[in-house]
């Protein structure tokens, strides 16, 4: 088994991709993921959105473990026992719920369908390098050889730090969720959140939920699970845990979350059945190491910065596709011109930049600004939700908005100026 | 003590017992040194809280990690060595 004209390393949604791809190309390929099964070490809050898989995959809407279409988008903005929330209704289908431990699971049986080789339970340890270019990775005693490696292996990106590609990233642009799976029955799920049987809905939380820490919370209905959880930026999340602004576990803010009188209704009776963690990247471009490709080296997904996190939503699996579909064409390309030189694989990174992935990351550099800005999350939520509290509940005459925004911003402290010059500046890049 | 035992949040220990590991016998975090670590942080942000006190010192606990790397982000590579467990072992996750 010891030459590949392709390793990739992880069966993410981005190193299944590019496996598929490929072994359906005729080429040789070998997928190698460290945990038990594609799928077993991943987590997130899910949807992902529909076409840019479609795009590897026609036969996604048939054959993808779809659990439901998103057709309700709901934002929120708590602080203390109130809320002020925004509900959206789609009038398109454009994106589907799933756990990601069986998204992912699927991807990778389509690659081995297609061909490629799939290893599960071996940690690759190094990318190997010999004369200035990527030869194969090494796994224990045993080194593989490969004409070309594709570094899928996520955001926690070890290798590439070993073959000082990256650093090791700054908490400022990495952050922590903790989730919980609850099991609820798909009537009650339908029934309370106002569903029909294959719909599903997403919810994102901003405010104390985070004690006013950049981060939020998020929920999502799977078919007869919910996901809910709380996400932190783990530069600012440190900060306030060493300040003694953040004083419990992660965990409890998560519970808090879940049995809030605003939100426990929903799920009443049901119980958790599992909890867990996983680190995101929130950095964005700034996270992108130092090249996405060299001699026999392409990175992809999120290993490469590839991944949007626009405030509202994280879309991390789409561009992950996109970025390793956009790496299999370069691969294929290259092999065409006759080797995997860094001069042959350049295709990558210039397709790169003209795909929506890339215009994505650039246009949503706002987000990364509102994440750079404690103010939109200790600030904002408190001032908001305070001028909401006057316009409905004044046992009088209400005050008019504006009277209600500019009485709450100086309750607050906040100076209104200097606040819609930052919200102007952000909703343009946002 | 009215609400039922859904409404009340549960313990970090509570939600752990939900999981499935497959702990492998060698560790694959460990503290190397003690100095310049943030310890409030380490404890709070880990989602599984491996990290503990114990007298003035941090204490890692690696059998209920699930690998996301907060830890590692936090430290430097002579506080924190940082490896991914062996041959699958580790957290087993199946509905996340
Ligand atoms: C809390 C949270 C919520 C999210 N919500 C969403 C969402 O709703 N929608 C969305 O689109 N995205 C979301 N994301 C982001 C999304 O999950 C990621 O962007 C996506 O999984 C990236 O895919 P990837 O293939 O690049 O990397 P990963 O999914 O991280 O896959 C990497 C794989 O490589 C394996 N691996 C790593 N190192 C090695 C090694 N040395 N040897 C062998 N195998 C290795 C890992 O086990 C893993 O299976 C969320 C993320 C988090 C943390
Ligand atoms: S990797 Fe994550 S779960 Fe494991 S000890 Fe570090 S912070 Fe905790």
């Amino acid at each position: 088994m010891n030459k590949f004209d392709v390793v990739v390393v992880g069966a993410g949604p981005a190193g299944s991709t590019a496996a598929y791809l490929l072994a359906k190309a005729g080429l040789k390929v070998l997928l190698l993921e460290r945990g038990r099964g594609a799928g077993s070490k991943l987590l997130w809050g899910g949807k992902a959105y529909a076409q840019p898989l479609r795009d590897v995959w026609p036969e996604l809407d048939k054959e993808a473990p779809i659990h439901r279409w998103v057709t309700k988008e709901r934002i929120s903005v708590l602080w203390g026992e109130r809320a002020i929330t925004l509900e959206y209704k789609l009038g398109r289908r454009v994106a589907f719920t799933s756990p990601l431990t069986e998204l992912a699971a699927w991807m990778a049986r389509k690659a081995e369908a297609a061909g490629a080789l799939f290893l599960d339970e071996v940690v690759v340890e190094e990318i190997v390098v010999k004369d200035g270019r990527v030869v194969g990775v090494r796994s224990g005693g045993d080194f593989v050889a490969a004409d070309v490696v594709i570094d899928a292996e996520g955001a926690n990106r070890l290798l590439l730090e070993k073959l000082g590609l990256a650093d090791r990233p700054n908490p400022y642009h990495m952050a922590v969720a903790a989730k919980e799976v609850i099991s609820l029955d798909p009537r009650l799920i339908e029934e309370r959140f106002g569903l029909e049987r294959d719909e599903g809905l997403s919810w994102l939380v901003l405010g104390d939920v985070t004690l006013g820490i950049p981060g939020g919370g998020f929920v999502y209905t799977m078919r007869d699970t919910i996901s809910i959880g709380i996400v932190l930026n783990v530069g600012y999340g440190a900060e306030a845990a060493e300040k003694g602004v953040l004083r419990d576990h992660i965990s409890r803010l998560l519970e808090n979350f879940r049995t809030h009188p605003y939100f426990r209704h929903y799920w009443k009776e049901a119980d958790v059945i599992e909890y867990g963690g996983r680190m995101t990247v929130e950095g964005g471009l700034r996270f992108a190491p130092k090249r996405l490709y060299a001699n026999g080296l392409l990175v992809v997904g999120d290993a490469a910065g590839m991944l949007v996190n626009a405030g509202y939503t994280i879309r991390g699996v789409d561009t992950a596709v996109t970025s390793a579909r956009v790496a299999a064409e370069a691969v294929l390309e290259a092999r065409d011109k006759g080797g995997f030189t860094e001069e042959n694989l350049r295709g990558y990174e210039e397709r790169l930049r003209k795909s929506y992935v890339y215009k994505e990351l650039v246009d949503h550099s706002g987000v990364a600004e509102i994440f750079g800005d404690p103010f939109f999350f200790s600030k904002v939520p408190p001032f908001l939700v305070r001028a909401a509290s006057k316009v409905f509940e004044a046992d009088y005459a209400e005050p008019t908005l504006l009277e209600a925004l500019k009485t709450s911003a100086q309750e607050e402290e906040i100076n209104m100026l200097r606040l819609m010059l930052k919200v102007g500046r952000v909703v343009r890049r946002i | 003590m009215s609400q039922p035992s859904r409404l009340r949040p549960l313990k970090l220990e509570e939600l752990l017992r939900r999981n499935v590991w497959d702990v492998d016998e060698e560790r694959h975090i460990e503290i190397l040194r003690q100095d310049g670590l943030p310890q409030k942080a380490l404890q709070l942000l880990c989602p599984m809280g491996c990290y503990s006190m114990a007298g003035d010192k941090l204490l890692m606990s690696y059998e209920g990690c699930v690998e996301c790397g907060t830890c590692r982000v936090l430290s430097t590579p002579q506080q924190i060595r940082w490896e991914f467990p062996k041959s699958g072992r580790g957290i087993q996750y199946r509905y996340t």
